[in-house]
């Protein structure tokens, strides 16, 4: 099993040899055009809405690097036909799913961090980093890259998966308290947000890299830990070898 | 390990939204060791029938066990024993052609020093030694479909299962693909079932094949006993060049390869006949041999 995990991981990883570094640089332009505008706005608001425009603008680079991009890839990888091919070989489909999530989030590591570097010194937010981050940074990407799989599993080609990453990106980035302070969303909103991966994510990523951590943050954990579950499950179980 | 490895009983694949069956009460053994061809036309129901063998594709109803093992309940065992080489070639197409075969041959289960052993040895047996390091997606059509078998062979499993093996190979390369299939045959006892349209090629390593039609089999056996039926008839080649072209007796059977070459299935008492006619056209060459197991699948496909 493990030596199983460790090919099909560096099989994603081979495969993206090719384009990585243009991975980087789109990892860190979209998030940065977004601190610069929203930054903009945000520099006469006070510290709080400063926060929220680094850690959503970080929030968006993982969710372009490790949502969108592991759609794309299943996407791919069925119209490829390779889907087909690994259903042939004794590998096991959680495996696969697995293996490309955690591609993906190695690829995405460089442009995170720039991105967080960068942003901060920017916008002029300290951060205080705990080692919470270890924890909390790869909880945030997990469910976002099992819905990304889910869509990839789900379309039926690879243009309806990218008009539905495109869509979630969208609705999880602004329906909720992530990239704009909550104080400043209308209720509605509010209470829509719950149901949403990426208010818990943009909150455990304000707390652990700005601080001050608080109980709210086991809170965001454990819901992550159970989207993450969830939506790997149902990539999982939409990802049958067999057609119909 | 049994006599027989395939056993389809009265297969039956209807695809969701459709009321006509792709595959139509399918019956087929596939012994051990064997080498089996599927002919067939486009829209036959050969690769509906072979993703179910490989359990790519889920039946309607009827049962295929392989060495004795329902397919369907048993994945593992199907993914352990049977190597598949899908029509389409864009599999592995991102990684290089070394890595993409080591993949392969670890994954079904090989140690990785044997993968490795494996890797050099398929590229060398499917010609691949001057794309080794290329990304698979910058090859031609053939060495993709060369991949493509490497990736199949690798591993050594002891069924393969393969879909079209020769498209897109230029002769040579067709000539190649036959002999080392056979060589995986006689040497390693691969029991290789193939769907392949170059049915005169085929016939040199095939020992059983099969015609289907409208997702049934017309007829299976051994090409010679098959092409029996056929022995009062010759096959007559004929490519026309242009002018003034023959006219062929209608009730001759006529296949048009193309706009200019014809095969007619002509009765052996008439062809002294035909060839004094076709001498009249100086313009016209042809060819005029017995029936081959291509005739024998133009009989079948052709005739209602």
């Amino acid at each position: 099993m493990a030596a199983q995990f460790v090919d099909l991981w560096l099989m994603q990883l081979s495969n993206w040899r090719w384009s990585w570094r243009a991975m980087v640089v789109t990892g860190i332009f979209a998030p940065m055009m977004s601190i610069v505008a929203l930054g903009a706005f945000a520099h006469g608001r006070g510290q709080e809405a400063l926060t929220y425009v680094l850690t959503g603008s970080i929030l968006l680079s993982l969710m372009f690097e490790n949502q969108n991009k592991v759609a794309q890839n299943f996407a791919f990888m069925k119209a490829m036909g390779t889907l087909d091919f690994l259903g042939t070989l004794p590998v096991r489909r959680y495996m696969v799913i697995l293996a490309t999530v955690l591609a993906f989030f190695v690829l995405s590591a460089p442009a995170l961090v720039i991105t967080l570097l960068l942003g901060s010194t920017l916008l002029g937010v300290s951060l205080s980093a705990s080692w919470l981050v270890l924890v909390v940074v790869p909880l945030c990407v997990l469910p976002l890259a099992g819905i990304g799989a889910v869509i990839g599993v789900v379309s039926r080609t690879q243009e309806e998966s990218s008009s539905f990453t495109l869509l979630v990106t969208m609705l999880l980035l602004f329906f909720g308290p992530v990239i704009i302070p909550a104080s400043q969303l209308p209720g509605w909103l509010l209470t829509i947000s719950h149901v949403s991966p990426t208010t818990y994510a943009a909150s455990a990523l304000r707390q652990v890299l700005v601080g001050p951590v608080t109980g709210r943050l086991w809170i965001d954990l454990l819901v992550l830990a159970g989207l993450t579950g969830v939506s790997l499950w149902f990539a999982g179980s939409r990802m049958q070898w067999k057609a119909n | 390990m049994t006599d027989v490895a395939y056993e389809i009983e009265h297969l039956v694949k209807i695809y969701p939204n459709q009321t006509e069956p792709a595959t139509n009460d399918v019956s087929l053994d596939i012994r051990t060791g064997e080498v089996f061809g599927i002919l067939g036309d486009n829209g036959a129901g050969k690769t509906t029938l072979v993703r179910q063998m490989v359990n790519l594709l889920r039946s309607t109803s009827g049962e295929i066990r392989l060495f004795g093992r329902p397919v369907s309940e048993h994945p593992l065992h199907v993914s352990r024993s049977v190597a598949f080489m899908p029509q389409s070639s864009g599999a592995l197409n991102r990684l290089q052609v070394g890595e993409a075969i080591y993949f392969a041959a670890h994954l079904r289960g090989m140690t990785r020093r044997d993968a490795r052993r494996e890797r050099d040895a398929m590229i060398e047996t499917w010609h691949l030694g001057k794309v080794r390091d290329k990304s698979s997606s910058r090859l031609s059509g053939g060495q993709q479909r060369l991949l493509q078998l490497a990736l199949a062979m690798a591993g050594r499993l002891p069924v393969a299962v393969l879909d079209e093996p020769t498209n897109d190979l230029d002769p040579v390369n067709r000539k190649h693909v036959w002999e080392v299939l056979r060589k995986f045959n006689a040497e390693y006892g691969t029991t290789i079932l193939f769907i392949t349209h170059d049915a005169i090629e085929a016939e040199r390593i095939v020992h059983r094949v099969g015609i289907m039609r409208q997702g049934r089999f017309l007829v299976t056996g051994q090409p010679a006993q098959l092409k029996r039926e056929l022995l009062d008839h010759m096959r007559l080649e004929v490519w026309l060049a242009p002018g003034e072209p023959p006219v062929f007796p209608p009730d001759i059977p006529q296949h048009w390869k193309s706009d200019d070459n014809v095969v007619l299935s002509v009765p052996r008492d008439r062809a002294p006949a035909l060839l004094s006619e076709l001498r009249l056209h100086e313009s016209v060459d042809y060819r005029l041999y017995s029936a081959t197991l291509e005739d024998l699948y133009l009989h079948y496909a052709t005739t209602d």
